[in-house]
């Protein structure tokens, strides 16, 4: 008897208060596939819905029919009360609907001023600018956010997590209703996280909902007050976050269980691989003196901008450096360049993949031999017959779903392209392997599969170097762990020793004479 | 999804996959069968194949001249300077012949044609590479680098000539090389010959090597060509090299059939060689295209040409008509590739 009461309390509380927006049996359809199927998905005032799924399981293309970018082939979409179709991004901003896109949509060479005004500039008579105003207002949306940036500074100048903010101070000024936020964490340290998870909260205090995308699950649990968990497409539940957990998440995504997220293996340390002796560059890279091992995972921790992509790309010889002397097993090697890295056993799997490891307009082919064609050279011709067998090989052992060998990179979904990146390197049988952030906008499943070539490699005897943001990962997979502040080696942590607590304490250790040396050149960058 | 959501023209290999790319070359060719039927309609000299030996040979030069500006395209890049190589090296090899660097009647005891060919020849080479150096150590626009260029290869040839022709007379092999064989009943030229010897060249490096390889890696992503050990600028500054090597191949062509070498010979060509490589579907931001685009681009350029020629169109007004093709080529060209958001008639799901 109570329970019927209290059911019907809660149904006319949902009644009374409709929802901010609601999309009703949304299907969209590509060639050759079924994007989404009859979805579901409402958003209520003031609250952040975090929307999960693994890669391809249809949360963009959702977001891009709701902002417009996509038409939807049925289903309708009610936003404000009012049936909406927006055909462009613009009408949905224009409607209360700001997306914060994973790459961001910012000029570099204008300012934070200027770029939260673009396409909206306060006018005298509609050509004179005002200036003061627009800073003022400006200056105003950033304090409001706890930003403490200069609206005259250039946004390039900015980094990745404060180009974010100013994306959101930009929403703040457009009145949005609802923001969507696609992988606001990917490129943000551990303090901006909180800074963006605070500014969440402020957002929702001030009825503006969020819905949230993300593959970092603990987060979405963090800051979220529902769960949409999409799969293949198709709505798999709407729940409140509190009645989730990791484990259960990963189930309801992936539709199977993973019993762990990182599939350890711990080898037996072996001979030293690569020795770095006395590495500096410019104000970037100071004094870096470290060794790494066959059968070696060393992740490398470090807070944004502390200098851990500068360091792999000096030592794959990407960015010329002072000074430095690299030992590969032992014997002293000349890498003055990327070939020279190369030829001398290391490779790189870069963080941005997409603008720095594949050839998109490539096929699979061509990109996993890219590396080795002057092997697969005799005479005049590259031998076609090896080539395709030697592709093939690691499209099997890789497991890289690809449709054929000719299939274009463009077409693979991010997991598979890591692979064929992957395979790029491992065709070159390298002694050293770089990875940068290996698993950003990577699935749950495909990361467990990365994890376990991982652990293949270090069984043949590579020495890996792994960069990441993200400490489960570090400490998951590290057999030790080197920590980088301001361009120096903060420290190094063995397995058994390390927690986010230890790394955190050393990667925001205060080392004032450091700091101060470094930061200008930071700031000035 | 992406895996899945593959359009099945793109999932190829083998039979399929060929079938696909000569349907994506399909679209110019198209467009140069469609001319030529309609030009046999409307024109009679254009079944005589006369006309069409006339055709190959006016194909011939800028042909070559456009397979260079392929390679480069495909990189990324742009050469502007080819128009001036042309009359450069026509310039230097008809001078060599001369033996002398001024106009009018042909002294007749310079150096032997092969030899002054092959300084041309080598000239071509040397100034392209250097253009390629100055692009790639420099890191300077390659816009900027070839269009001095051509203002200084186009100044020099005029300085030497003082403006006026070299005029030559041909010895053996310079006949040799500019002459019309017959294969029954069609007039063959032999610079169509060189073209296609060009082409198929071009062709088996663009597929067959990895230079060719890397040629398409730098196009569509220099910096990861760059990390994955690729020498990058030393294949960029070859690729200049072969560029200037090719118009000057185009420009003895051009200095023999005329037989003369006037800074004049090369005039439009860089325009017409960058309209032909885009017409025949090479992206202008590079990483896409091939040789045999180029090709038909080329054909569909000088088929216009001598279909207003025949059509009795005033000559003056082929600008027009040359440029208004150059647009609308972009146009498809960007429409093809479901660039322009309005008119996308596929999406991929993000």
């Amino acid at each position: 008897m109570s329970e019927t009461i209290l059911t019907t309390a809660s149904d006319t509380e949902s009644t009374a208060k409709p929802p901010l927006l609601e999309m009703r049996s949304i299907t969209k359809r590509f060639p050759g596939v079924l994007a989404l199927s009859e979805v579901d998905f409402d958003v209520r005032k003031g609250e952040v819905h975090a929307l999960v799924g693994e890669n391809g399981a249809g949360k963009s293309t959702l977001m891009k029919i709701l902002s417009g970018v996509y038409e939807r082939d049925s289903g309708e979409v009610i936003f404000k009360g009012q049936p909406v179709a927006f055909r462009n991004p613009r009408q949905s901003q224009l409607a209360g609907i700001t997306t914060i896109y994973q790459e961001l949509n910012q000029v570099p060479y204008l300012s934070v001023t200027e770029n939260i005004f673009l396409g909206t500039e306060l006018t005298r008579g509609g050509v004179a600018l005002k200036w003061s105003e627009m800073h003022q207002q400006a200056r105003d949306l950033l304090a409001k956010l706890h930003l403490d940036i200069d609206p005259r500074t250039l946004v390039g100048r900015l980094g990745v997590g404060m180009q974010q903010m100013v994306e959101v101070a930009k929403a703040l000024y457009h009145k949005a209703d609802l923001i969507i936020m696609d992988e606001p964490t990917s490129s943000l340290s551990i303090r901006e996280i909180n800074d963006l998870f605070n500014i969440v909260r402020e957002l929702k205090a001030e009825g503006v909902s969020v819905i949230y995308i993300s593959h970092h699950l603990e987060e979405t649990f963090r800051i979220s007050d529902r769960t949409t968990v999409l799969r293949d497409g198709h709505l798999i539940k709407t729940q409140p976050s509190a009645d989730l957990n990791v484990d259960r998440l990963i189930r309801l995504m992936v539709g199977r269980d993973l019993s762990e997220q990182f599939p350890k293996e711990i080898e037996v340390r072996g001979d030293e691989v690569l020795r770095i002796e006395g590495l500096n560059q410019g104000a970037t890279l100071r004094d870096i003196n470290f060794s790494a091992y066959a059968g070696e995972v060393l992740g490398i921790a470090g807070l944004v901008g502390a200098g851990r992509t500068e360091l792999v790309r000096a030592i794959f010889g990407a960015d010329p450096i002072d000074s430095g002397t690299f030992y590969l097993d032992g014997k002293k090697v000349n890498i003055k360049s990327s070939r020279d890295a190369v030829h001398n056993g290391i490779g790189l799997l870069t963080e941005d993949r997409k603008r720095q490891g594949l050839f998109l307009q490539m096929t699979v082919r061509e990109n996993i031999t890219i590396s080795v064609l002057e092997r697969l050279t005799r005479g005049l011709t590259t031998n076609r017959k090896r080539e395709v067998e030697l592709s093939q090989q690691y499209i099997d052992s890789l497991a890289i779903k690809t449709s054929g060998q000719d299939q274009l990179a463009i077409n693979l979904s991010g997991g598979t392209q890591q692979k064929v990146v992957l395979s790029k390197w491992l065709v070159t049988k390298p002694r050293v392997l770089i990875f940068d952030e290996p698993t950003r906008g990577i699935d749950v499943g495909a990361k467990v599969e990365i994890y376990r070539m991982m652990n293949n490699l270090a069984k043949q005897g590579v020495a890996i170097l792994m960069v990441s943001s993200e400490l489960p990962e570090i400490l998951g997979m590290s057999d030790r762990i080197m920590v980088v502040t301001a361009g120096r080696i903060r420290g190094f942590l063995d397995r058994d020793e390390a927690s986010e607590q230890r790394i955190m304490e050393l990667a925001t250790a205060t080392d004032r004479q450091t700091i101060a040396e470094v930061l200008p050149d930071l700031f000035s960058e | 999804m992406t895996n899945t959501s593959v359009d099945t023209k793109q999932s190829s290999n083998g039979t399929a996959g060929f079938v696909r790319r000569m349907l994506a070359n399909t679209g110019p060719l198209l467009i140069l069968v469609a001319l030529w039927i309609i030009l046999m309609i409307l024109s009679e000299p254009f079944r005589n194949p006369r006309t069409w030996g006339l055709l190959a040979l006016e194909v011939a030069a800028i042909g070559v001249v456009a397979a260079g500006q392929t390679f480069v395209i495909l990189t990324g890049g742009i050469d502007l300077s080819v128009e001036a190589m042309v009359s450069f090296a026509g310039v230097v090899a008809a001078i060599l012949i001369a033996g002398t660097s001024i106009a009018g009647g042909q002294v007749a005891n310079g150096l032997p044609s092969v030899v002054a060919i092959a300084v041309a020849l080598a000239a071509g080479i040397g100034i392209g590479m250097f253009q390629g150096m100055l692009i790639t150590l420099f890191r300077m626009n390659p816009l900027i680098v070839t269009l001095g260029f051509r203002s200084m290869l186009l100044g020099v040839a005029l300085v030497w000539t003082r403006g006026a022709g070299i005029n030559i007379l041909k010895d053996g092999p310079l006949t040799a090389i500019t002459t019309v064989i017959r294969v029954g009943n069609f007039p063959i030229p032999v610079p169509f010959l060189i073209a296609v010897v060009v082409y198929l060249a071009s062709w088996f490096v663009l597929k067959h090597t990895k230079f060719g390889r890397y040629t398409y890696a730098i196009g569509g992503n220099e910096t990861a060509a760059r990390l994955s050990g690729i020498r990058v600028d030393l294949v960029k500054a070859t690729i200049y090299g072969i560029s200037g090597f090719l118009a000057a191949i185009g420009g003895i062509m051009v200095m023999g059939r005329l037989q003369s070498g006037a800074y004049q010979n090369g005039t439009n060509m860089t325009l017409a060689s960058v309209a032909a490589v885009v017409i025949g579907g090479t992206s202008l931001s590079g990483g896409i295209g091939g040789i045999w685009g180029t090709l038909i681009g080329v054909t569909i350029i000088r088929i216009v040409e001598a279909g207003m020629v025949y059509l009795d169109v005033p000559s003056t007004a082929k600008e027009i008509v040359i440029g208004a093709i150059i647009v609308l080529a972009v146009m498809l060209d960007v429409i093809r590739r479901g660039e322009v958001p309005w008119l996308r008639i596929r999406r991929r799901a993000g």
